[in-house]
């Protein structure tokens, strides 16, 4: 399996590395930087190349079509997205894969067909979302070719949810509830499910039911968190 | 026309300038504010300092009302994905970007951008010039 990374930066280097390590890979480490191109050879070889990875010719020199995938990890998203774009138009690359340096751009980038993509402050951020007991919604899944999402909901005291039976509860047409958690008994629910505070629920809904869920779950004193203002 | 320009280079501050010379309603977007020194004096747009590629200067330069969006500054790439934010999430109608790689240009040009590589184009005026001469 032929690999390229663009970037050779803290995370494509040690990608690179530890990709290296597999015998059924092959590794192109792509960098920008002459003299940081220069250390790296010296250290690794033939293994990094100095180029630009958004230049079509540049790209086409280190055989970019025959790639299985390109990761594209510099520290300027419109370089990573821009890599992703030609390797998948002009090279026919089916997997790309992108580092999202600032996580309000991952929305361009699922719109411009670019599936996979890495943001640190995203994980971070879910990490301490995971970490916060009184929050209600966590997104755990984004099954992005159907635009539907599963999410963890934390029903609260005092919410609209609380002591409602499932068929009374003012659902979002896409949302289904797949399973509710109580203490530690979980079932598949039904409509004569009543939520109780502190259930959990797993659920599938469509992303743009987001804010309707939120406020199912939503303890009256819980404030509204910020979403996203402009988008 | 609603005018949304990022760069303001001496390709865009004389576009801004022609384009409000004109009559129309024009904000121009640099990182830098020295660079709006290039605009002339009787300019009656609005400057605005940011970064293109992020969103929320597109909207403050009121991409969401702009007819037409143009990326001059001397980043490919930064020009292409502004232009494609413009494109794609605001639905601006017109959105025209300057490629200096040819292939890039002609890539992204059939991928729904109104795009021009100042590349090829000196070339053509360099060899037109250079065989009219003869």
């Amino acid at each position: 399996m032929y690999i390229i990374i663009i970037g050779a930066g803290n995370v494509g280097y040690g990608l690179a590395l530890e990709l290296y390590s597999h015998a059924d890979y092959e590794i192109l480490l792509v960098e920008n930087d002459r003299g940081r191109a220069e250390v790296l050879r010296d250290e690794l070889g033939e293994l990094c190349v100095h180029g630009d990875g958004t230049e079509v010719s540049f790209l086409e020199s280190i055989g970019a079509s025959r790639a299985d995938i390109l990761i594209a990890v510099t520290g300027d998203d419109s370089h990573n997205l821009i890599a992703c774009q030609v390797a998948q138009h002009r090279f026919g690359v089916s997997r790309t894969i992108a580092r999202v340096n600032n996580p309000r751009n991952e929305r361009l980038f699922q719109t411009l067909g670019i599936e996979s993509t890495v943001s640190a402050a995203s994980a971070v951020l879910a990490q301490i979302e995971a970490d916060l007991p009184a929050h209600s919604f966590i997104p755990l899944l984004q099954l992005r070719a159907s635009g539907l999402e599963v999410v963890d909901l934390h029903v609260q005291p005092r919410s609209r949810a609380a002591g409602v039976a499932l068929r009374d509860l003012d659902l979002p047409d896409d949302a289904v509830i797949s399973l509710v958690v109580s203490g530690d008994q979980s079932r598949a629910p039904d409509g004569d499910t009543v939520l109780q505070a502190g259930d959990e629920i797993i659920a599938v809904i469509g992303q743009e039911s987001e804010p309707a869920m939120r406020e199912l779950v939503r303890s009256p004193d819980e404030p509204l968190r910020e979403i996203d203002e402009v988008l | 026309m609603k005018v949304v320009i990022m760069g303001c280079g001496r390709v865009g501050s004389t576009v801004a300038a022609r384009l409000d010379a004109e009559g129309h309603d024009v904000t121009i977007i640099d990182l830098d504010t020295r660079a709006f020194r290039r605009l002339p004096g009787s300019f009656g747009g609005e400057r605005l300092r940011g970064s293109g590629i992020d969103d929320r200067i597109l909207v403050a330069a009121g991409v969401r009302e702009a007819d037409a969006f143009i990326a001059l500054t001397q980043g490919d790439n930064r020009n292409l994905m502004a232009s494609q934010m413009a494109r794609h999430l605001f639905n601006v109608e017109t959105v025209v970007t300057r490629v200096y790689d040819p292939l890039r240009a002609e890539l992204f040009g059939a991928l729904g951008l109104r795009t021009f590589s100042p590349t090829r184009i000196s070339a053509d005026l360099a060899i037109n010039a250079l065989l009219g001469a003869n």
